[in-house]
């Protein structure tokens, strides 16, 4: 081997090595890794904000959401350390603390000389066996908007206040060109499961017999689960956009951006997109709404995110430090005003004269109309339960066949109690 | 010490950091499946005691992971299919009918080196009528094209479509240096006893291209039975569970499901399996390499 080439190999091995290493090994840099969403694109900018007030640097690292599970889920089983601050969905919360991989950090949260100024709901969502797991900066809700003008070409002047009124307005606004409705019919517990609840909860459906008496027996394959999953399937086949039956949120959200569909029932950070008139073309012709009812209610879908300290954090005093920076009233601030993040948790951003004013321009009730959607959510809208991503990810599976026509509705009910009794008692 | 044991010794001692790697890095990870594939681990759960065969007795009861053998063989045969003779037909022309066409090589290639991924959403993105070009210019005309992604077998055919698109110049390579091989002097000679250009083709050019397409054809199904990034960006296993092939229904039962010793045991059945087809397959490219 020449010398040079020699040199050259030394150098390359000690690159990779130095790479290899974890950067945590270093005593005050923080690896922190989140999964895309406005926030935490937001917080990814902020990096310098964390090292003038804390002295510490963070690696902020934002990948997608699918991409995330894996990699925390290796990082998790092989011990490595080499996370501080890890993103953590309450969905997750449940099994990752049954895994162990999490630490608890119920001193620091107590501690804090503003935790009563972060929301309850959020907040007590990661009070699980007496401690607290993680800490919130993000609890979104279903929402509705739509096309004004597309709704009154149709002879609407107010949208559907009910599922029923749904199928009945949606009748009447569909076109060759335009989609009346696009919701989330992709598999997955965070795609169709997020929000095919809404409509199944509405009718009275539920997942379990009494899931707050504690009564786990399957309960899917009900008359109320069943008129649920027929409103859903006839708005999504009879009056979705082509292609509905593979949507995903992004898709959803460009329909609507783009003036493709008329009306979407999401969460409220796509409402909120499709009200910016930096990315939606037809901003100033949409409006927002609560999520419709149905005779058993209205269930809008939740969602609340929070970053936690992985049980093998190697510093865990400098990961409280980034967690209490991260979801501080100055950078939620900060962030509320920089992105699409109407999603903040702390009573002191829901009252900041700018934040508001930002939220109120973008339509006068957002804020108000997110708070009584909140009001209306039920914290288990999807079941808090170890075995929640399993199940989420087959029921799924099963009304997305029953969407596409691959099984009827009553057998997906059907086979969904089965898996979720077969998922149980493993 | 005799001067073969010498250089047998060093032959021995070169060889060490090839055998090491090939240890660490593919029978260390391969031995570590087998052994997970008989014990009860779970993520969550974390070991139970059990260890034998339950989690193969319980692939034979398994309806999903049966439909999930389907789905791989219908992505796998009609993708090698699709893969052999659109690569094959291509080199046959920029090599044998249109010479001037060569520099098209560079330009058919340009599939292969995009990443997987991207490959995915390029697709993805076609396959959505709401966002789809294609879609746009045939809804010129009043033709609306049919959403491939949302039917059971219409979203097989958009993966294998993506994947031929992607794949198709691999095969290409292979068959252009394997018609690089077959002396000129074969087709003056039947040309001269007055064979037209097809039957050259059919009795000449594609008897002597046999070898190379049976091993193309194999390295092909063999990178199919692999065939993640497609299913998981494009149709996440839907519509239901229609795209599901094997390897994406044991990466649900491992990371989904936490079930890692059941998805170890789909591992190795994989594994079997393609080593099966590899052997069946070099044998017969044997007896036609020697015939």
């Amino acid at each position: 081997m020449k010398p040079s080439m020699l040199i050259n190999a030394t150098l390359g091995a000690s690159l990779a090595m130095s790479v290899a290493l974890p950067t945590s090994a270093l005593a005050d840099e923080i690896n922190v890794v989140l999964f895309s969403m406005p926030y935490t694109q937001g917080l990814a900018k902020l990096e310098a904000d964390f090292e003038a007030a804390t002295g510490h640097t963070a690696n902020i690292e934002v990948i997608g959401q699918d991409v995330f599970e894996n990699r925390i889920t290796l990082s998790f089983t092989g011990k490595t350390g080499d996370m501080d601050v890890v993103h953590t969905p309450v969905i997750q919360v449940q099994r990752w603390i049954e895994a162990g991989w999490l630490r608890p950090i119920t001193a620091e949260v107590d501690g804090m000389a503003t935790k009563d100024d972060i929301l309850a709901g959020p907040l007590d969502a990661y009070l699980v066996n007496g401690d607290r797991w993680a800490l919130p900066f993000f609890a979104e809700t279903g929402m509705m908007a739509y096309r004004t003008d597309l709704l009154a070409a149709a002879g609407y002047d107010a949208p559907p206040a009910t599922w029923e009124e749904m199928l009945e307005v949606a009748a009447a606004v569909k076109t060759d060109e335009v989609g009346a409705l696009a919701m989330r019919v992709a598999p997955g517990q965070g795609f169709n499961m997020f929000v095919f609840p809404m409509i199944m909860r509405a009718y009275g459906g539920e997942f379990f017999a009494d899931y707050s008496g504690r009564d786990l027996t399957p309960n899917m394959n009900t008359p109320e689960a069943l008129a649920g999953l027929e409103v859903y399937s006839k708005l999504m086949n009879d009056y979705g956009p082509e292609g509905i039956g593979n949507f995903n949120f992004g898709e959803v959200a460009a329909g609507i951006q783009s003036g493709q569909v008329a009306m979407i029932v999401d969460g409220t950070s796509i409402a909120a997109r499709a009200l910016d008139p930096e990315q939606s073309q037809f901003a100033d012709q949409i409006s927002i709404a609560a999520v419709p009812s149905g005779p058993a209610g209205r269930s809008p879908a939740i969602a609340v995110h929070g970053l936690g300290v992985p049980a093998d954090a190697p510093n865990p005093e400098a990961s409280f430090a980034f967690i209490e920076w991260a979801t501080s009233e100055e950078t939620l601030t900060k962030i509320a005003l920089s992105e699409a993040y109407p999603d903040f948790i702390r009573a002191s951003v829901a009252s900041n004269a700018d934040v508001v004013g930002k939220y109120e321009s973008i339509h006068p009730d957002f804020l108000s109309l997110k708070v009584e959607m909140l009001g209306d959510a039920i914290g288990h809208y999807r079941p808090l339960l170890p075995q929640w991503p399993q199940i989420g990810q087959t029921v799924g599976e099963n009304i997305n066949a029953a969407v596409n026509g691959i099984m009827t509705n009553e057998e997906a009910l059907a086979q969904s109690d089965k898996d979720i009794a077969d998922i149980m008692s493993e | 010490m005799s001067v073969q044991t010498l250089f047998q010794r060093s032959y021995n001692q070169m060889l060490m950091p090839a055998v090491l790697a090939v240890g660490i890095f593919a029978v260390l990870p391969l031995v570590g499946m087998f052994g997970l594939s008989f014990t009860d681990f779970h993520l969550i759960k974390g070991w139970r005691g059990e260890v034998g065969l339950h989690n193969f007795a319980k692939l034979l009861d398994d309806r999903k992971f049966l439909a999930s053998i389907n789905v791989m063989l219908m992505l796998s045969v009609f993708g090698v299919i699709f893969q052999v003779v659109m690569g094959t037909l291509i080199a046959v022309g920029v090599e044998k009918i249109v010479p001037k066409w060569k520099f098209m090589r560079g330009i058919f290639v340009v599939p292969f080196v995009v990443p997987a991924i991207a490959v995915a959403l390029i697709w993805l993105s076609l396959f959505t009528p709401t966002l789809s070009p294609i879609n746009d210019f045939f809804d010129i005309f009043g033709i609306t094209v049919p959403a491939f992604l949302t039917t059971q077998y219409g979203a097989i055919v958009a993966i294998v479509i993506a994947d031929t698109w992607a794949s198709f110049p691999f095969v290409m390579l292979l068959i252009l240096a394997a018609l690089q091989g077959i002396s000129g002097d074969l087709d003056e000679a039947a040309s001269i006893d007055g064979a037209t250009k097809m039957q050259i083709f059919w009795r000449i050019t594609l008897p002597l291209l046999k070898p190379a397409l049976l091993m193309v054809a194999l390295f092909r199904f063999i990178e199919t039975l692999k065939h993640f990034p497609l299913i998981f960006v494009m149709t996440n296993g839907g519509p239901g569970r229609s795209t599901q092939a094997t390897n994406y229904y044991a990466y649900i039962q491992t990371f989904q499901s936490s079930n890692v010793s059941y998805g170890a045991a789909i591992a190795v059945f994989l594994f079997l399996f393609a080593a099966i087809i590899s052997f069946y397959v070099a044998r017969a490219n044997a007896r036609i390499s020697g015939a």
